[in-house]
């Protein structure tokens, strides 16, 4: 089954409990909300923070949800790899003829993310001045962002096949998360030096952010070069980890 | 007798939380990330001068505590509680010789109070490490006790809102909404002096005050003891309402079933 079938049918079983997915969408909705009212209240209180004000706030945020909306959307089994290898659910895929860990990103579509993906692209197109050269940067920045967010989970969440527990990726993901919303020149030091390199956040959304506002190509190869880092990373790991999985005895009850 | 009916499953929750280690250094973790990005935020914003009536420091105290406060509890309490109780899980507690409400109660005001405890010399250290110590002691001294009152008020409040699971039998959602409201309205981001003046008198009149702001703003050496007594009164109110949810949503159960 090709990658873009088992995609669509993940799509058509999330939909198809039609007022729950409205309503998880609904949500998430909200809860985007809440944090552009937090942003506003506070650019209200306070004029600008070293050279970011509310609008370049909010299109960071735009970025954000809708790189986090795909990649924890469309590809939501990202996050879940602690789970799906400690319980055994990587047996039934490893015995089909198709490449495991792309397979096992697309068989899963989460509502509630793809809600927050639906809220991006609204508060781009409200706040974000879209002009044609603004929408392609803001396309190709968010895909950017969502495949290097997916890969880090996926590198993280292959941990487990060493650590045998599944902490340190939830972490890792809220740390991401956490960090890529806020403007990244509140850091400096060694906590900017890690944004940049050990947890990417700042590839997330800020440098797409930036790139919408002032398009230059060494910075656009910097994106690019990380998120094909970190997509060669994940894969790595994964494919390294799956040579240690070994739960094919679990006794399970579903 | 009675007493010892709650305070012995409180005991055990809280002992169990204890010999999780790698859950509590997960938690303590996220504090600390949490803290350092939001206290280094407040701080770049008063680079040129107080705001809303606070300096840097004083901030940075408030974001420390806000986020013990917050860090403390199960965030998806309302939703696991909903989830017991339309699986049929509770069914099983009824047969305990105590009250369902009351020893749910006990057992996560432990484990919060236990969290609690873990996170409370972490956050000193940030905040020291970052702006030196407390602004006030007498602050530093109250905001112990202001937090430990926040972490009830906030784990009572979640158990009055979760036992309307008995009735309407889906409150998934509800943990996120909720958690929104302490975001913004509870002072957990922000001084609630930040906010517009109705929207501040609103904040201020609301239950979610107790649960962040309150011990934050002690701690941010504005000190005023009679925000205590608001806690203090929001936390019989809602132990009040949770005990009765959830002996009305009982009755129910006996009398119609899950």
């Amino acid at each position: 089954m090709s990658t873009a079938r088992v995609l669509r049918t993940a799509l058509a079983d999330a939909v198809a409990r039609r007022s729950a997915f409205w309503a998880q969408i609904g949500v998430m909705i909200l809860n985007d909300l809440a944090w552009v009212a937090f942003w506003l209240l506070f650019f209200h209180a306070v004029p600008g923070v070293r050279g970011w004000d509310a609008r370049r706030v909010l299109l960071l945020y735009a970025v954000l949800t809708t790189a986090a909306g795909l990649a924890l959307g469309l590809t939501s089994n990202c996050r879940r790899i602690p789970q799906l290898v400690s319980g055994g659910a990587l047996d039934d895929i490893l015995t089909l003829p198709v490449a495991p860990l792309r397979h096992l990103l697309v068989r899963r579509v989460d509502p509630v993310n793809l809600g927050d993906g639906l809220f991006g692209v609204v508060l781009f197109a409200v706040t974000g001045h879209p002009t044609p050269a603004r929408i392609a940067g803001y396309v190709a920045g968010s895909l950017l962002g969502a495949a290097l967010l997916a890969s880090f989970l996926v590198l993280t969440g292959s941990l487990v096949f060493v650590t045998g527990r599944g902490e340190t990726s939830s972490l890792a993901m809220n740390a991401i998360l956490l960090l890529a919303s806020y403007p990244v020149d509140v850091f400096s030091g060694a906590t900017k030096a890690l944004l940049y390199t050990a947890v990417p956040a700042a590839f997330v959304a800020g440098v797409p952010a930036g790139l919408i506002d002032r398009p230059g190509l060494p910075v656009a190869l910097a994106l690019v070069g990380a998120t094909g880092t970190f997509a060669v990373l994940g894969g790595g790991a994964f494919t390294l980890g799956l040579r240690r999985y070994t739960s094919g005895s679990s006794w399970r009850s579903h | 007798m009675r007493g010892r009916r709650l305070t012995a499953p409180a005991g055990a929750a809280s002992r169990r939380l204890l010999a999780d280690v790698a859950g509590l250094v997960s938690v303590s973790a996220f504090y600390v990330v949490v803290s350092v990005v939001l206290a280094g935020l407040w701080r770049a914003a008063t680079a040129h001068g107080p705001v809303a009536g606070y300096t840097g420091r004083e901030l940075t105290w408030y974001i420390v505590t806000a986020e013990a406060a917050t860090c403390a509890i199960n965030p998806r309490l309302i939703e696991e509680i909903g989830d017991d109780v339309v699986s049929g899980a509770v069914t099983v507690e009824m047969l305990r010789p105590a009250a369902v409400g009351g020893v749910r109660l006990a057992v996560e005001t432990g484990r919060a109070l236990t969290r609690l405890a873990v996170l409370l010399p972490v956050g000193a250290v940030i905040g020291w490490t970052a702006v030196g110590p407390p602004p006030d002691a007498t602050g530093a001294l109250l905001a112990v006790p202001a937090l430990a009152l926040a972490v009830a008020v906030n784990v009572a409040m979640q158990h009055a809102v979760a036992g309307i699971s008995f009735w309407l039998r889906d409150t998934r959602a509800a943990w996120f909404l909720y958690q929104k409201l302490v975001f913004i309205l509870g002072g957990m981001l922000l001084p609630l002096e930040v906010l517009p003046d109705v929207l501040r008198h609103v904040a201020s009149a609301l239950p979610f005050a107790a649960m962040a702001y309150v011990p934050a703003r002690t701690a941010a050496g504005h000190v005023a003891p009679g925000l205590l007594l608001v806690q203090a009164g929001w936390l019989v109110v809602f132990v009040v309402a949770a005990l009765a949810v959830f002996g009305a949503g009982e009755r129910r159960l006996q009398e119609v079933g899950t």
